[in-house]
């Protein structure tokens, strides 16, 4: 097989610069795009907040800034977010220190606990704790059982809001916590035990500072759940009359008034910048507790609580139930009842709100359609451009593709209204003078969506393409396979599960999406998200309950299935 | 001859990882490229596989020309195979799947037919010892099996070279002898040329035919096992490979006389040209004679500064006038830390006098 072929020409000089001058030319093109579909529409946004009758002014800021209003709605941000953080850091905090430390049982059981609320998107789960707390809700009933009465809980107030604020965002700081206590060294204990201190002090001197970036930087990250939040304070503020900015953006959209774009253009760079600045304050802190970190998760407990344990865990798994499964169970009550408000008895049981659902409106057909069409489309588009782009990061990487993959995670990182209102002014007349009417129909949600959730593909795939070592695919080349078979044989069979994984969350996350679709929705062009906030806001909660235990259904079949595709990957490739 | 390089340079930015360097390899030949880490070895195996091209002169395999300053052939296009350092086994493919893989798509394969590509894996099979593991995953496999597996996948389209880059550095150190033994083998059953990148000095004097020793960038010297070992032409040579210390001195033709006792004459027929020029005599631990006492005053004063035992050997450090020394005696000599001692060669001999054996001293 030694076949000598002497003196053979490689390849011609001319087409390998005209080879290099096209993939100039792509690279150029895509830089642009990139800088069209992510950047553009948010400078468009900043531009509008300092103008006024086209002129550049502050005329926008003063106005606001004189409204009492305004400080009215900056006042209960400020309270709602930091009541609602304060909730998040101590709950997460707690439920870190038990599962990382503790010699509690089931910790994996647990984790599904935790997972939820990043799966359940929190208009759903709002609407479960108002069932549950509401007038004919499962609270009232356990409650009257007990001797001593107590009083019903409001949840359409500003602590409602801050209440079921604080239980969606509570993962965010125990993840970040979990993984940073685990990563603590036993040894640097040890030593400090060595050394005379005592448990306690250990724990103060050693892990607590050890550990604080890291429970900082979850803070922050709930901090900005909690400001970026629309779903929450819309279905709890709004009928209770109480606008924080987030919703105070929205209803200046929908409420258009004659400075409406202005005032909430205005607006958004305020939430934006605020956004912002959490975000780098955050990633400032996940920095720094990078350092003291070893690479090893130490999941063996440090604490054993002896005779406690068994209390301990009945207090968490009530915990569980009651916070993450009896609102479900709540909702799905409410959902088989034939009218709001009836108890719940076998005569009164029906499935005519899931027919309504699916027969008689056809609103919220339509809206199934829509949504599954945009979350479909917007996943497929997302695999392979993410994926391209994942691999020319990982692989080839600097300044260039760093600042695109920065332009591309900020529609992400900016609060749902803020990017919704910069789609509107990017693309309703995307060369000014010029409305081809994308803003109005189904496309600028398509738009939308992709310009939002695109990054969540590409960390996806950069995970994926990071954990393929380089030699995998120069063994492949020196087996004389490059391009289409290295990728069908080699790297993809290795990616998948890191790219489906990335696709699951983003078809997901559009599916049930609610903020920026409540903007940039119209008629025939509803989603999911907007059918249930329009039911709840008419008062429908029959059909709201009923859409909603549908959607929740249809989460948990695709989580199994998404389940069944990993394990069995896994017992075919097993673990690398 | 199979692989031909002229005047390669590679510069990554300013920095200049390989300067000039002009190697000839001829067909079959077992070659090591020896080196502490940072010298440019593995960016020489990376030119010769095609990972990366040169920018200043040309590499040919098989009298062809694939890489020079303007243009390379991709690996993929090259007649080679390669063994990687993390053995690079592909997670999803099984023992049998990853022999086939190059038959299917390297380009000096692509003829066989199907009953010959499953001859020639069965063939591969037998080589390596892998037929009753043909349809395990790799992660079912040892690491001495995955290291064959590795071997297997390159020799596989029976390439025109072989590329291995440090194969053996990540099995433990009994494993290691007993695949050195292996790829011997194979080297012999397969005649295929094989250029095999190294730090580790006894790998390339066990297997290799010839060894080129590098450092910072360029081929310090290019010689048999025996020659590197015994002859080294540079200081770099001499304490890389053989950890020899240098001794300085006076030259006179084959006469060395050490600078730290005149008296004495050390036979230097064996000392290359380049060594004598810088007025250096490389005395590798296992050549020194030590002797208790300095009654005739035939040794270089020394005092023992650390001993460790080793079993068979006991390995000395010893601090003379011109520096620190290390010295290897068999197990039976008895010197503690602080102790004076003298040093010699074996064939060292007085002024005025014929050479002779000098007395062994041994305490017990």
């Amino acid at each position: 097989m030694n076949t000598t072929q002497p003196n053979k020409r490689i390849m011609p000089t001319r087409a390998l610069s005209s080879m290099f001058h096209s993939k100039k030319l792509g690279k150029i093109l895509a830089l642009v795009a990139i800088l069209i579909i992510f950047l553009v529409p948010i400078y468009r946004l900043v531009l509008l907040s300092f103008q006024q009758d086209g002129q550049l002014s502050l005329a926008n800021y003063t106005n606001l800034l004189m409204d009492p209003k305004t400080w009215d709605v900056l006042y209960n941000t400020v309270i709602m977010v930091l009541g609602s953080t304060l909730i998040a850091v101590t709950l997460g905090v707690t439920l870190a220190f038990l599962v990382a430390y503790t010699d509690i049982r089931a910790k994996k059981l647990m984790q599904i606990f935790f997972v939820l609320p990043f799966i359940i998107p929190s208009y759903i789960s709002t609407l479960a704790w108002t069932q549950f707390l509401g007038a004919n809700g499962l609270y009232g009933k356990m409650v009257s059982a007990l001797p001593f009465s107590l009083e019903p809980i409001n949840l359409y107030s500003m602590a409602g809001i801050i209440f079921v604020l604080g239980f969606s965002h509570y993962p965010l700081v125990y993840l970040l916590s979990v993984g940073v206590l685990r990563k603590i060294p036993r040894e640097l204990e040890q030593a400090s035990r060595v050394s005379g201190a005592s448990a306690f002090n250990t724990f103060k001197k050693v892990t607590l500072p050890l550990a604080l970036p890291g429970i900082a930087s979850g803070g922050f990250l709930a901090f900005l759940a909690n400001l970026d939040n629309f779903g929450i304070p819309a279905f709890l503020g709004i009928p209770a009359q109480i606008s924080v900015l987030s919703t105070y953006i929205y209803q200046q959209v929908v409420g258009f008034g004659p400075t409406a774009f202005e005032r909430a253009a205005t607006l958004s760079v305020l939430l934006g910048v605020v956004a912002l600045l959490g975000i780098f304050i955050q990633w400032l802190l996940l920095k720094k507790s990078k350092r003291i970190e070893t690479t090893v998760e130490d999941k063996k407990p440090r604490f054993l609580l002896g005779k406690k344990r068994i209390w301990i865990e009945v207090f968490l798994w009530s915990f569980f139930l009651l916070s993450s499964v009896v609102p479900f169970v709540s909702m799905g009550m409410t959902s088989l009842v034939s009218a709001y408000g009836l108890d719940f008895t076998l005569e009164n049981i029906t499935l005519k709100n899931y027919q309504y659902i699916f027969e008689t409106s056809a609103k919220s057909e339509r809206a199934i359609f829509n949504s599954l069409k945009l979350a479909g489309i917007t996943t497929l588009i997302g695999i392979v451009l993410g994926t391209a782009f994942a691999y020319y990061r990982v692989r080839r990487p600097n300044k260039t593709n760093q600042f695109q993959e920065l332009a591309i995670s900020m529609p992400y990182a900016l609060p749902g209204t803020v990017m919704a209102l910069s789609m509107i002014f990017a693309w309703m007349e995307p060369i000014p003078g010029f409305n081809p009417g994308i803003y109005g129909s189904i496309l600028i949600l398509f738009i939308a969506y992709f310009t939002r959730f695109f990054i969540l593909q590409v960390r996806g795939s950069i995970t994926a393409v990071m954990q393929v070592d380089i030699t995998m695919e120069e063994a492949a080349q020196v087996s004389g396979s490059n391009g289409y078979s290295k990728w069908r044989k080699i790297l993809l069979p290795l990616l998948l599960p890191g790219i489906l994984s990335g696709a699951f969350l983003v078809f997901l996350t559009a599916l049930t999406e609610l903020t920026v679709s409540s903007l940039l929705w119209s008629s025939n062009a509803e989603t999911i998200g907007v059918v249930i906030f329009s039911f709840e806001q008419a008062g429908y909660s029959t059909y709201s309950t009923a859409f909603s235990s549908v959607i929740i259904g249809l989460i948990v079949v695709g989580m199994l299935l998404l389940y069944f595709i990993e394990t069995y990957w896994k017992r075919k490739v097993g673990k690398a | 001859m199979s692989v031909k390089m002229e005047q390669i340079g590679k510069k990554f930015g300013t920095f200049e990882a390989l300067k000039q360097i002009d190697l000839e390899v001829e067909t079959g030949e077992f070659i090591a490229i020896l080196g502490p880490s940072g010298c440019g070895k593995t960016t020489l195996l990376r030119l010769l596989a095609g990972f990366l091209s040169p920018t200043d002169g040309q590499i040919s395999i098989e009298e062809e020309e694939v890489g020079n300053r303007k243009k390379s052939v991709p690996p993929e296009k090259r007649n080679i195979g390669m063994v990687f350092q993390q053995f690079a086994l592909w997670p999803h493919l099984n023992v049998e799947e990853h022999i086939k893989f190059p038959l299917e798509h390297h380009r000096f394969c692509s003829k066989m037919s199907t009953s010959e590509k499953k001859k020639r894996v069965e063939e591969v099979l037998d080589i390596v010892e892998l037929n009753l593991f043909k349809k395990r995953m790799p992660q079912a496999l040892s690491g001495g099996q995955k290291q064959r597996v590795a071997l297997a996948r390159a020799i596989a389209p029976s390439p025109a070279l072989l590329l291995m880059d440090e194969p053996l550095s990540n099995l433990d150190a009994e494993l290691r002898m007993e695949m050195r033994k292996e790829i011997q083998a194979l080297h012999r059953l397969t005649k295929a040329t094989i250029i095999y990148v190294t730090h580790d000095q006894g790998e390339a004097l066990a297997m290799a035919d010839r060894i080129v020793v590098m450092n910072k960038g360029e081929i310090e010297q290019v010689g048999t096992p025996k020659e590197i070992y015994t002859k080294p032409t540079s200081t770099f040579v001499a304490s890389f490979v053989g950890k020899a210390n240098l001794l300085k001195g006076e030259w006179q033709e084959d006469t060395f006389r050490p600078g730290l006792n005149k008296a004495l004459r050390f036979n230097g027929e064996a000392v290359t040209k380049e060594m004598k020029a810088k007025g250096l005599y490389p005395v590798r631990p296992e050549q020194f004679q030590v002797l208790p006492s300095d009654a005739n005053k035939e040794g270089i004063p020394a005092v023992i500064t650390s001993v460790q035992y080793q079993g068979k050997e006991i390995h000395y450090t010893v601090q003379a006038e011109q520096g620190e020394w290390t010295v290897h005696t068999d197990m039976f000599s008895n010197f503690s830390l602080g102790d004076q001692i003298f040093l010699t060669l074996e064939n060292s001999f007085r002024e005025k006098e014929a050479y002779r054996r000098p007395q062994l001293v041994r305490q017990s």
